[in-house]
């Protein structure tokens, strides 16, 4: 029922260039529609939400201030966590990449004797592709969400991080429960369909002991986990198995649990449009009687550690996954999730995806994007997208440039002409007549280029160009003058 | 369970790395964490009724049943609330006050009741640990008036008794309430819900899908 194949076109390091992944999703008018739908009622939402917080600006300081604070002494933080949740009855893991992490949870459930789990929805297991990887191994994974329900049945890739199967519309999410549930008369009314999830579930949620889950926030000063959702499948899953699975990126932590006054404020407004979510959940390693008997934590590091180093990209690290950036990308609007090749898409993805990928892969992603800075005024935590992507669009150049292939590239043999005749005034007067000739074959009688040949046409594929006036300014300069005597 | 400590080595290593220029010694963190900018409200602006009336609007909005009584005819409050529902099996938690136990219902008092026993209830009676008006929130500590976790997820009807001076309006000032922080939380805000199906709002997933409220004005 389940697929063992991750899906390839999530996966960074074969997924094909932004460019030529949003061309299909650009010919998928239903796509479009859908996730169009989607993002314009959560940004109506969001936006209303915000505009009655008037402290709402001194919570993103409060809250970009916590988290930069956090990154400066993640060490420090993170064995305090470590710390705190083995004297509650934690079992703290360190995982360096996906496949240690992998590993870690996979022993785990061997030591269970689990062949079956039922999980949260966490971004970070799509991340190292925790799924597959356990079917394959003879793991049943269940996932509990109802989106994630609706991607795993449908065998659908996610496209959004809070609400993953937002490009599904409800006669498309019949059609795969009816196929997958075995229930030919189900109607497409969303109350229906969700009736028919909650019927689903709920005797795996009563039978299956091992659940894994993710983690909003690791509280350094208590060692508890938060977690944050709307369904009550996280609860489920965090109270009724005898052993749970939490597997968090390394920046989660937060110093202290008075901390989360400003990120319950923040998070749900900006992720949902709701003041707040229906269910948060807040526990402290195996509490007697109330409970998982067994806790474990798989810290991830897989890349973020690296991502610290760096002063400019540091910042993505403070995300806290709201996923109000991609809500307000006109660039996702169009796309929707599955062109960014990653599970995190929009521009949270374009910025951490490539730097998980240490540039390796993705390396489109930095370019994605209009750089308008809608992203970066709704982020919670003020992380500053826009200055990320130009910093990684510079490491991607100079990486490009470099490269021995690439000395004849067109781009670049342009770029190298345009910096010999800009350097000097002469050179680049003359280039500025010539242009003016070689353009005239170009420009139309209404005074605009429509197209041009060679690598000009990739230019003028989506856009037209005014054609060069007859004059330049100095020339327009130096004749006025003569004019004038 | 062998934890590998060569990776928890590894990534602390590359973490201290990373943070080689910003990381100082534990004085200096606590004193910069002191330091950090927190100059969102703290207290809510609201007198005590309107503070109560927001939080009952709020509740309303998320669908939830409000009733409003005194301490006195509180017994009375919640069989009226009990009886509301047209159920008949209610689970509690041990600690509940006996005249809550309203007569005419089936009680599953929770002295380690079996998973299946709680999950056959219809119901479950608790009270509260605080709320928040600004959010519509009531928050859960889990101890003995509000019972175990699984006592409040499986019944499908939530009555929960909140006392007016449990109720504060921001979520700063419930912070700055709690003494030590608690093991256990949940905060619930409305029942359950979900909105991933073309974003409509669908009441009642998988936790309780009917919230009632009985706000006892106790001051």
């Amino acid at each position: 029922m389940t697929t063992a194949q991750p899906h390839a076109e999530l996966d960074p390091r074969f997924a094909p260039p932004f460019p030529q992944a949003a061309l299909t999703v650009l010919r998928n008018p239903q796509l479009r529609r859908n996730v169009a739908h989607a993002v314009d009622i959560i940004q109506a939402k969001r936006g209303r939400l915000v505009a009655e917080k008037d402290d709402w600006q001194q919570l993103r300081s409060a809250a970009s201030a916590i988290r930069s604070h956090v990154l400066e002494s993640l060490g420090a933080y993170l064995e305090e966590f470590e710390v705190r949740c083995t004297a509650a009855g934690g079992i703290v893991h360190w995982a360096t990449d996906g496949e240690e992490a992998r590993r870690i949870i996979l022993d785990i459930l061997r030591q269970e004797q689990a062949s079956e789990v039922i999980k949260i929805k966490t971004m970070t297991s799509a991340e190292i592709q925790l799924n597959p990887f356990l079917e394959s191994n003879g793991v049943r994974v269940h996932e509990t969400d109802l989106a994630e329900i609706i991607l795993q049945l449908g065998e659908e890739p996610p496209s959004h991080i809070v609400v993953p199967a937002l490009h599904v519309n409800r006669s498309q999410v019949r059609e795969i429960f009816a196929r997958k549930m075995g229930l030919p008369e189900l109607s497409d009314d969303p109350q229906i369909l969700t009736a028919a999830a909650r019927r689903y579930l709920r005797e795996k949620f009563l039978t299956i002991p091992t659940a894994i889950g993710g983690a909003n926030y690791l509280i350094a000063e208590t060692g508890s986990v938060a977690v944050v959702e709307s369904e009550g499948n996280g609860r489920m899953c965090l109270t009724l198995p005898r052993t749970l699975i939490t597997l968090a990126g390394i920046e989660k932590v937060l110093p202290r649990f008075d901390d989360l006054e400003v990120f319950l404020q923040l998070l749900a407004r900006s992720a949902t449009g709701e003041r707040m979510n229906p269910y948060t959940s807040l526990w402290t390693g195996t509490v007697k009687g109330d409970g998982p008997e067994r806790f474990h934590v798989v810290l991830l590091d897989n890349g973020r550690s690296r991502i610290l180093r760096r002063p400019v990209e540091r910042q993505t690290l403070k995300c806290i996954r709201c996923a109000a950036c991609m809500n307000s990308c006109p660039v996702y609007r169009q796309t929707g999730g599955h062109a960014y090749g990653s599970v995190y898409p929009g521009p949270i993805g374009a910025i951490l995806t490539p730097q998980l990928q240490q540039l390796q892969h993705a390396q489109s992603l930095p370019f994605a994007s209009s750089l308008c800075g809608a992203c970066y005024e709704v982020c919670p935590v003020k992380i500053n997208i826009p200055e990320v992507l130009l910093e990684l669009r510079s490491q991607v150049t100079r990486q490009e440039r470099s490269q021995a292939r690439r000395f004849f590239d067109p781009l670049y043999l342009g770029l190298r002409l345009a910096n010999f005749l800009f350097a000097s005034p002469r050179r680049f007067h003359l280039a500025q007549r010539l242009g003016r000739i070689g353009a005239r074959l170009f420009t139309r009688k209404d005074g605009w280029i429509h197209s041009l040949p060679s690598v000009g046409g990739k230019w003028t594929l989506t856009r037209d160009l005014r054609g060069l006036p007859d004059e330049t300014f100095h020339e327009w300069w130096a004749n006025r003058k003569k004019e004038a005597r | 369970m062998t934890v590998s400590s060569s990776s928890r080595e590894a990534i602390l290593a590359a973490i201290r790395m990373g943070t080689a220029t910003t990381a100082k010694e534990a004085g200096w963190l606590h004193e910069a964490y002191q330091g950090l900018p927190r100059t969102y409200h703290h207290a809510g602006s609201l007198e005590s009724e309107a503070c109560l009336s927001l939080l009952v609007e709020r509740l309303r909005e998320y669908g939830a049943e409000i009733a409003e009584t005194t301490p006195q005819a509180l017994p009375d409050a919640i069989a009226a609330q009990l009886a509301s529902t047209g159920k008949r099996r209610f689970a509690a938690p041990a600690a509940l006050s006996s005249d809550w136990l309203a007569p005419g219902f089936e009680w599953h008092v929770d002295n380690d009741l079996p998973t299946d026993e709680i999950e056959h209830c219809e119901g479950v009676l608790t009270g509260a640990a605080a709320a928040i008006a600004d959010s519509g929130t009531i928050v859960l500590h889990h101890g003995p008036q509000e019972g175990r976790r699984l006592l409040t997820l499986l019944p499908d009807i939530h009555v929960c008794v909140l006392l007016a001076s449990q109720v504060v309006e921001t979520l700063p000032e419930y912070f700055r309430q709690c003494i030590a922080p608690p093991e256990l939380v949940t905060w619930i805000s409305g029942p359950s819900a979900t909105a991933d199906i073309e974003m409509t709002r669908i009441k009642g997933v998988h936790g309780p899908r009917s919230l009632h409220v009985i706000l006892v004005h106790d001051n």
